[in-house]
């Protein structure tokens, strides 16, 4: 599950000049912290909730990004993945079978046909939006892609908290959103200083749709 | 009945009806339990079906929605729906539709809004129809159901999700329920299945379109779960009508046609069983029947020719059975009636003691003979076989009769039969002879009875008399010439003679004669008999010393009747027994009547052979002197020579018990009988009465005369009285007295009188002494 990767960032592998400069710029300004706690209507801490800050008023600075949805296991992982517009995803096939990915999801429709090991080309998110993966030959394995154009957001653990560092000082939206959401939680509108910032989300989920996988060995799959 | 009257059509019939009503019985309860299996067997197929029909429905449902979920998940058709471009997701429902049937496809948004339907193409968007089916759907992932469209029609509805690999829309597929869906559930539910919208039109159903209408006639709508009856077209059925989707239900008909075929079957089976086995027994019955009563009806025969007296066919039934016992039964018995009517026969016809015919068989033969020729009818009488009978035992009496009898069949003419009639007398007829034969014949079979015959020893020397009778001079018939054959022989008995002709003999006693008893009891008890008293004359003295008792009878109707008219038959009959001891009686009476008035006389009564030899006369004499007081020789009874010689033995017994009383004894009508002198030497009686034929003729016949002159000697030189009687003139009496006669009797003297007369007479004659 996409769970278990945990408590992570995204992964944003940009060119070490332009991470210095931001570097700086977060340093230059004095950089905040948001951390934000989603909980279910029950309590329960929800995990892969999208966290993202959108600057108001000013655009995000570019980025280019690469990132890889790894297919392990007949799974996708991780199961949400959180992405810069332009962002190029790699999807590896580490299984012994192989498989189809494709979206339908009008962000990006793609579809990688039949393929083991290393796809041929990353595919480029360039458009925001929630991009929803499957295998056409594995009905269960499903994973999200959500393209933000913000280079501030983070994503849930297990403990429900996800945490945005070294965010600029200023005015922005704040978003959360999850994959299996019932309905979207309202955006609010933030103003970030040099204090952690703690936000806390109640989200009702649809339960996930569990499909059976069968075993690798047994049946031929 | 007729249909009853032989034992073969009852027997048959009994035990042909007996099954008949076994097998009726049966079938009528087999019937009878049939329509109730039916039913239930209806019932329980329609519950069986219907419960069958459910699952089916569930199964097709599932079947559909996974068909659909294969579908849904086809990559081509995601993708063609994922490009939302409407002529190429309308096409590829189209398309993707037909591959299973569905013949109206839909694609709704996860919001429950219709995106594109194949029905309405170019449309507007829309709710989805079905709110239902699609928030089951979001509920269990798919949804299923029965669910009426914009066309009227009614459609199984499965509402699937397209999954990429999340849910982003749903696809509605509709299945028509039309006929071809009704008759597949009815051939796998095997009822008859009916769709019937809430409007109550037909949507769907496996009925012919004649049953459609009658069903929808029927108040289908009163139908629920429950089993019930209706009949469409005269055929019954079992219906239940169960839900199917919101506005339909289906109508589920179970024929009860299909129950009753394989009943029918087994009742024809049971009905062809049954009318085999009826046929067969009654085939086997009267078969039996026949076998039972064929030897019965023979038997039947068998007994009525029995009964017409024919047992010449003996009767063959040859069975093992009781049948056959019967038919052995049935011939020993004719055997044995054989043999008896044989011994009847010859008991009837046949004298068991001489082995010869018998009187009956003698008048079969004569009246077999023919009537217009002439035949003879002699009796044989044997003279004093009494007293041998008496005397040597009867067994000796009979075996004298066998020897009779096997010496008069000698003497049988060829043309002609020997009978014996009775006791010891027998009888011939011979046919075709006449008076001359009768002279010849009665000589011959005299001669031979002369010859002694050997019994046991002893030489019986034995006579007979024979009297003979000729048809048709005395007689056309068997018992009139009986008659007069013995009276012929009983005259010649009587005379001695041997033989007498019946025509010589004559008629015997006139037939006024056979009435005559029952007028003699009648006047013995209204006192017509009277007697009358003709004095008995001493002819020495002159005096009046006695007086003999004469019957008369005063008939109402013929007058006086003389003696000689009834006394003859009385003594026949028998009937004199009565007559004497009233006579004696009357006598006895007078005698001491007179006595008181002074007449002494000796009353004299006549007594018959019969009365002799009456074993009770010695008593009754006794007591009459007893009654009357009187002496015992007062009274004096006379007994023909004739009736003395019937027995003598007992007579002699008898007139010495009669004559030790005291009572003078007379021998009457002396000279016209045979007694010996021996014989009339050791009677024990007084007197003597010379039979008045030769005192009648004393003038005309000077033997006559000589006979009266040596009898008078006679009976004076054995110590007795001679009376004459019959005088009817001086000179007899004068005769007489010259010649020595005791007492005379007659007319000359005096008539027989009344008692007061003879009293009168007597007291004017006392005096008068004889010439």
């Amino acid at each position: 599950m996409a769970d278990r990767a945990g408590h992570q960032t995204g992964r944003l592998t940009s060119r070490p000049l332009l991470a210095w400069i931001l570097l700086a710029w977060a340093c230059a300004a004095g950089a905040a912290s948001l951390t934000a706690s989603v909980r279910s209507p029950a309590g329960a801490p929800v995990a892969d909730a999208a966290i993202v800050l959108e600057p108001t008023g000013r655009p995000a600075p570019a980025a280019r990004g690469h990132a890889t949805i790894e297919q392990r296991d007949r799974e996708f992982i991780p199961y949400l993945t959180i992405v810069r517009k332009g962002t190029s995803i790699d999807f590896p096939n580490h299984d012994p079978v192989k498989h189809h990915v494709y979206s339908f999801s009008p962000a990006k429709v793609f579809e990688i046909k039949l393929y083991a090991g290393k796809s041929v080309n990353p595919v480029i998110f360039d458009k925001t939006g929630e991009v929803v993966l499957g295998c056409n030959i594995h009905d269960w394995m499903a994973a999200h892609v959500l393209v933000v154009d913000t280079p501030w957001f983070a994503k849930t653990g297990a403990d429900g908290i996800a945490r945005i560092d070294g965010v600029p000082p200023g005015a922005y939206r704040l978003r959360v959103w999850h994959p299996r959401q019932k309905a979207a939680a309202a955006d609010r509108d933030v103003s970030l200083g040099a204090a952690a910032r703690r936000v806390d989300y109640t989200l009702e989920l649809t339960p996930r749709l569990i499909v059976p996988k069968p075993p690798l060995d047994a049946g031929g799959y | 009945m007729t249909l009853f009257r032989t034992l073969e059509r009852r027997i048959a019939i009994v035990f042909v009806g007996l099954l008949v009503f076994v097998v009726l019985l049966m079938l009528l309860i087999v019937a009878h339990s049939g329509e109730a299996i039916i039913l239930a067997e209806s019932q329980r197929q329609l519950a069986a079906g219907a419960r069958n029909f459910g699952s089916l429905i569930d199964r097709d449902q599932r079947q559909l929605e996974l068909a659909a979920s294969v579908l849904t998940g086809d990559f081509g058709f995601r993708e063609a729906i994922a490009t939302q471009d409407r002529a190429t997701v309308h096409s590829v429902l189209r398309n993707h539709g037909s591959r299973i049937g569905a013949r109206v496809m839909m694609v709704v948004s996860l919001d429950g809004q219709v995106m594109v339907d194949t029905q309405r193409l170019g449309k507007a968007a829309r709710p989805f129809p079905f709110g239902d089916l699609l928030r089951a759907a979001q509920e269990n992932g798919r949804s299923g159901g029965v669910a009426l469209m914009d066309d009227a029609q009614l459609y199984q509805i499965v509402v699937v999700p397209i999954m990429a690999p999340v849910r982003i829309a749903w696809v509605v597929m509709g299945f028509p329920v039309e006929d071809a869906w009704a008759l597949e559930f009815s051939r796998a539910s095997g009822l008859d299945v009916s769709v019937i919208t809430a409007g109550g039109g037909i949507q769907a159903s496996s009925l012919a379109p004649g049953l459609r209408v009658a069903l929808k006639g029927q108040q289908a709508a009163a139908l629920d779960e429950q089993p019930r009856q209706l009949a469409l077209e005269g055929r019954n059925y079992h219906a239940v009508a169960l839900r199917f989707g919101p506005q339909a239900r289906v109508v589920l008909l179970h024929s009860l046609e299909h129950s009753e075929a394989a009943f029918r079957e087994l009742e024809r089976i049971l009905e062809l069983i049954a009318g085999a086995g009826i046929a067969l027994f009654v085939v086997g019955s009267f078969g039996l029947a026949r076998r039972i009563a064929g030897p019965l009806n023979t038997l039947a025969r068998a007994a009525r020719r029995i009964e017409a007296g024919d047992y010449s066919e003996a009767v063959a039934v040859e069975a093992p059975d009781e049948i056959g016992q019967l038919a052995a039964g049935f011939e020993s018995m004719r055997t044995g009636i054989a043999a008896r009517e044989q011994k009847i026969v010859r008991l009837a016809y046949e004298d068991t003691l001489t082995g010869l015919p018998n009187r009956i068989r003698l008048t079969e033969y004569l009246d077999g003979l023919d009537p217009a020729a002439a035949a003879a009818v002699a009796v044989l009488g044997l003279d004093r076989f009494a007293p041998i009978n008496d005397a040597l035992g009867h067994p000796v009496g009979d075996r004298l009769l066998q020897q009779v009898g096997a010496r008069l069949a000698g003497l049988l003419p060829p043309r002609g039969m020997l009978a014996r009639l009775w006791g010891d007398e027998f009888a011939f007829v011979v046919e075709g002879v006449d008076e001359q034969w009768a002279h010849k014949f009665a000589a011959s079979l005299l001669a031979a009875l002369h010859e002694p015959i050997e019994v046991d020893g002893q030489r019986l020397d034995v006579s007979g008399s024979l009297g003979v009778a000729f048809r048709p001079a005395d007689g056309r018939d068997m018992d009139v010439l009986l008659r007069r054959a013995e009276l012929a022989m009983y005259s010649a008995k009587r005379r001695q003679s041997g033989y007498a002709l019946a025509g010589e003999v004559g008629d015997g006693p006139p037939p006024e004669q056979l009435s005559l008893i029952g007028e003699m009891r009648r006047a013995l008890e209204r006192r017509e008999f009277a007697l009358h008293y003709q004095p008995k004359l001493a002819l020495a003295s002159g005096r009046v010393v006695g007086a003999e008792a004469l019957l008369r009878w005063q008939h109402p109707e013929r007058g006086m009747m003389p003696p000689t008219r009834f006394i003859p038959f009385a003594e026949q009959t028998g009937f004199i027994r009565e007559i004497t001891p009233w006579l004696l009686e009357e006598v006895a009476a007078q005698a001491a009547a007179w006595r008181r008035q002074g007449i002494a006389v000796v009353l004299s009564a006549n007594l018959s052979a019969r009365d002799l030899l009456n074993p009770d006369l010695v008593g009754l004499m006794r007591r009459l002197l007893a009654t009357h007081d009187l002496p015992a020789a007062a009274l004096c009874l006379e007994i023909t020579e004739s009736a003395l010689m019937e027995d003598p033995a007992l007579a002699l017994s008898h007139l010495a018990e009669l004559a030790a009383i005291g009572l003078k004894l007379s021998i009457d009508d002396y000279g016209a009988g045979q007694a010996s002198l021996s014989y009339l030497k050791s009677l024990p009686v007084h007197e003597l009465k010379i039979d008045q034929s030769f005192i009648g003729s004393l003038a005309a016949s000077p033997k006559d005369a000589a006979i009266v002159r040596s009898t008078i000697a006679l009976g004076h030189a054995l110590g007795l009285s001679v009376v004459a009687e019959g005088i009817e003139g001086e000179a007899d009496l004068a005769w007489l007295a010259a010649a020595g006669c005791d007492v005379g009797q007659g007319y000359f003297i005096s008539r027989p009188m009344e008692a007061p007369a003879f009293a009168d007479w007597i007291s004017t004659r006392a005096a008068i002494p004889v010439v």
